[in-house]
């Protein structure tokens, strides 16, 4: 694969709402309680109409409008001005999980508790597709490329940087807002509970959102993605391996783009799970696939002490605060990440990442 | 360039499930649409839908065990079984890692979905069954895909609505032209639920008594499900194991209208069909066969039919909609479509729009194939695919030389 | 008792909130596509909340006349049998 650039990261999240307000959260002690009554750790006062205004709105879920907010702050931190680009060569690629769990179960509820099943809420039916956050982006930003939503779960991430990077090879789109949001619902912080979030983790909001271009010479990216790998392992004991294999293929991919020290790896960002012998496996795993490649013994990033579990859309904070530490510190260019993921029925993925200081806030 | 053949179908459908059956029933212009079953559907005034009323997912599944996953991950493991099975793959010369799989849905789980509220309902979060939880991710589509075949590679599940089966099918394609993989299972799959009629209905886009696109009585669509799959593989491997390939794949282009969440757009979807023949390498005169979106709504089908108009420059070919015989299967609709587009090329007929009655004057040019299948070579067929969001798709195939 | 202006008051919000402008925006003729940027499926909006509100049902041909305040109105007031 050909390496995509990083321009810019739009984030949200209860650790704040910048890629160094996350860095910077990340490198305190200090671990935010949620308010009592609440399901989680929420985004901050976050009010969709406070934000957006009225106007073409009131269709909008909560992931909806998280991730426009989210899609406009990525836009204004790369400087990309879309009146002056060609609309049809800008594309969305958004992951998910099950989209807004809330809209689609709160829709099939009305069909039980109202007087006739059908007297449903038209304007909202739009929110029980997994596509409705992506297609409102496009409307609002006018954005007529590629629009795409990946049902990744904890892959979503590394599906949407492999699916981006395809995009892009290909020459589908020129730049793309690609990222993963969710939402905090009742909904969403039972499923969250439910399916076994470790202990001390709260279920979070929010999300990344990044814009990506293809790697050229002479830009100066936030970051680079140097190489992504997928795979599948059926058998839960093969998994650890499986994934080790997409560390090593996404490390050959990065070297052949580039990255001619893939010693350099630092930094690992893979979600945990509520089975810590596996989370070990799967951590053993990508150590040792970095470590064949030179590596000393990489550090974790996790955003989940500071900004809560936010599903599908963690790995995506995680990677913004990366983007943070490295606008923080030159001492830090050049240094690689692994992204790993792994879901409970067997898929497994892993991206290179490589990171710089001098983003576009830098000049 | 790598090139990339179709070997293999595997449509699970309320008219046949199994290439041959599913092309019987095409041919014969079956209708699979009946009063729903699977949920109680009291109060309701309108109540068709294409259920898949005979399926016993046991029969089919080789290596997973059907409980374990929701209805529209066993349609798309059937599926991709039965694909497995017509392509006639010689697993053993296969390397695992080599095989892919991309997956299409509108709604995943709708069936859990609406399981989780029912329960919600009856006694809060504290009555839901924990197990709703697991199953509820939409991903696990494509992972039910790899855990049936054993397969290694990539998995995806593309969640672009009522496209997203020609996405997946795109992406298959790319997956392979890029080194990625050898073989691609990819196509959809989605189940029948109550709140999706409910939606559609409420929108007044659900058919009174019969589903009949390009008619001009058109009265809406009707939900429906299924599991439809295709295998993709790298030219060269097909060509040397003796595969007997139904088509080839030419190539595929998307866009976003960008300018409603449900109502389509004519010119985009005019831009999206000539980006397709362009990508494909084919211009307007080759197309033989064009398998409409055509889900029997007013709106659609006379805007798929004015966007067709432009981007054929008033030339258009003949022109169906197999939702007239199996409703609109959401996520799995263009699947079925690319499935319908490849057996017309493989075997030289038109699949047909039935319950096709009286022209409709606002698109009178049309030919859509009325009620028979017709006998006629197809060199290039163009398989069109919208949906919510403005998510528009097309993939082309043509006759593997 | 409830009386016509309280009634409009109630339908004018509802109204506004579903073609997303200030109740006082609203006019008793104007346009809802021409002057207000509606589109059918904020039409069949409209149509499903007032017969959520009001316990009614309204078939969706007469979404042909519902264009302005004043017919929203009229139509509402013939189904719930309101005496104006």
């Amino acid at each position: 694969m050909t390496a995509v650039a990083i321009t810019g990261a739009g984030v949200l999240s209860a650790a704040g709402r910048a890629p160094a307000e996350l860095a910077a959260a990340l490198s305190g002690t200090a671990t935010p309680e949620c308010d009592p009554g609440e399901p989680g750790l929420g985004v901050p006062g976050f009010d969709t109409r406070a934000e957006l205004g009225r106007k073409g709105t009131s269709f909008f879920d909560r992931r909806t409008a998280l991730a426009v907010v989210a899609c406009r702050a990525a836009l204004e931190d790369a400087g990309i001005d879309l009146a002056t680009a060609d609309r049809k060569r800008v594309g969305i690629v958004l992951g998910t999980s099950a989209g807004s769990v809330k809209s689609s179960v709160e829709y099939a509820v009305e069909t039980f508790t109202q007087d006739r099943p059908h007297m449903v809420n038209p304007g909202l039916f739009p929110t029980t597709v997994m596509n409705c956050a992506a297609g409102q982006a496009a409307i609002w930003f006018g954005l007529r490329g590629v629009n795409a939503t990946l049902a990744g779960g904890p892959l979503a991430l590394v599906s949407v940087l492999r699916y981006g990077a395809n995009l892009l090879s290909t020459g589908q789109a020129d730049v793309l807002l690609a990222g993963v949001v969710d939402e905090l619902t009742p909904h969403a912080a039972w499923l969250a509970r439910t399916t076994g979030l470790p202990a001390s983790t709260q279920p979070g909001e929010g999300g990344a959102v990044f814009t990506l271009s293809a790697a050229r010479r002479e830009a100066a990216p936030d970051a680079e993605i140097l190489g992504v790998a997928l795979g599948f392992a059926p058998e839960f004991g093969d998994r650890p391996a499986a994934l080790g294999r997409c560390v090593r293929r996404a490390l050959a991919s990065a070297a052949t783009v580039g990255a001619d020290r893939a010693g350099d790896v630092t930094t690992v960002s893979m979600r945990s799970t509520a089975d810590e012998r596996q989370d070990r496996a799967m951590w053993r795993a990508v150590c040792r696939a970095a470590e064949e490649a030179g590596a000393r013994k990489p550090e974790s990033l996790t955003t989940r002490r500071h900004a809560g579990d936010c599903g599908a859309a963690t790995a995506a904070l995680d990677l913004a605060a990366l983007i943070g530490r490295h606008r923080a510190s030159g001492d830090l260019d050049g240094r690689l990440t692994v992204l790993a993921a792994h879901s409970p029925e067997g898929a497994v993925g892993a991206a290179v990442v490589r990171g710089w200081s001098r983003g576009p806030d830098q000049g | 360039m790598t090139r990339v053949l179709i070997t293999g179908l595997g449509p699970v459908s309320s008219i046949g499930i199994g290439a041959a059956a599913f092309e019987s029933g095409l041919r014969a212009g079956h209708c699979g649409i009946r009063p729903i079953g699977s949920f109680d559907t009291t109060g309701f005034p309108r109540v068709l839908g294409g259920e898949v009323q005979v399926f016993d997912a046991g029969s089919i599944l080789s290596r997973i065990e059907p409980e374990e996953w929701g209805r529209s991950s066993q349609f798309a493991a059937a599926a991709a079984r039965l694909a497995a099975r017509d392509a006639g793959l010689q697993w053993e010369r296969i390397d695992p890692e080599r095989v892919s799989v991309v997956i299409g849905t509108t709604s995943g789980e709708a069936k859990v979905t609406e399981m989780f509220a029912q329960q919600l309902v009856g006694g809060g979060f504290e009555g839901v069954d924990p197990d709703i939880a697991r199953r509820l991710p939409a991903d696990r589509l494509s992972s039910a895909v790899s855990a049936e075949l054993d397969a290694h590679g990539e998995s995806m599940t593309i969640a672009t609505a009522c496209s997203a089966s020609n996405y997946a099918l795109g992406y298959a394609y790319d997956l392979i032209v890029s080194g990625e993989a050898d073989v691609v299972f990819s196509g959809g799959a989605d189940s029948v639920c109550r709140w999706a009629h409910a939606g559609f209905l409420r929108l007044g886009a659900v058919a009174e008594r019969t589903c009949s696109p390009f008619d001009r009585d058109r009265t809406g669509m009707v939900t429906a499900e299924g599991g439809s799959m295709l295998v993709l593989e790298k030219a060269e491997l097909a060509r040397a194991r003796g595969a007997v390939p139904y088509a080839e794949f030419l190539g595929y282009a998307s866009n976003c209208d960008a300018t409603h969440m449900v109502m389509p757009n004519a010119s985009s979807i005019a831009d999206c069909i000539s980006a397709a023949h362009e990508t494909a390498g084919v211009k307007t005169g080759d197309v033989d066969y064009v398998c409409a979106h055509g889900t029997g709504t007013p709106a659609n089908d006379v805007t798929e039919a004015q966007a067709l108009y432009e981007a054929f420059g008033g030339d258009v070919p003949p022109v169906s909609s197999i939702k007239s015989m199996l409703g609109h299967t959401m996520g799995a609709a263009s699947g079925f479509g690319a499935i319908a587009s490849a057996l017309a090329i493989a075997r030289g007929f038109l699949p047909p729009t039935i319950g096709w009655s009286t022209p409709d004057p606002e698109m009178a040019w049309l030919d859509p194939i009325p009620n028979r299948h017709r006998q006629a070579p197809v060199r290039v067929a163009q398989n069109n695919g919208f949906a919510f969001g403005g998510n528009n798709a097309i993939v082309m195939l043509g006759a593997a030389s | 008792m409830t009386n016509v202006e309280d009634r409009k008051t109630e339908l004018r919000e509802l109204v506004a909130e579903v073609l997303e402008i200030e109740p006082d925006e609203l006019t008793d003729h104007g346009d809802f596509v021409e002057d207000y940027d509606g589109d059918s499926l904020r039409a069949i909006e409209l149509l499903a909340r007032i017969e959520r509100k009001y316990k009614i049902e309204i078939p969706q041909q007469e979404l042909a006349t519902m264009r302005d305040f004043d017919a929203v109105y009229a139509v509402t007031a013939g189904y719930a049998g309101w005496r104006s």
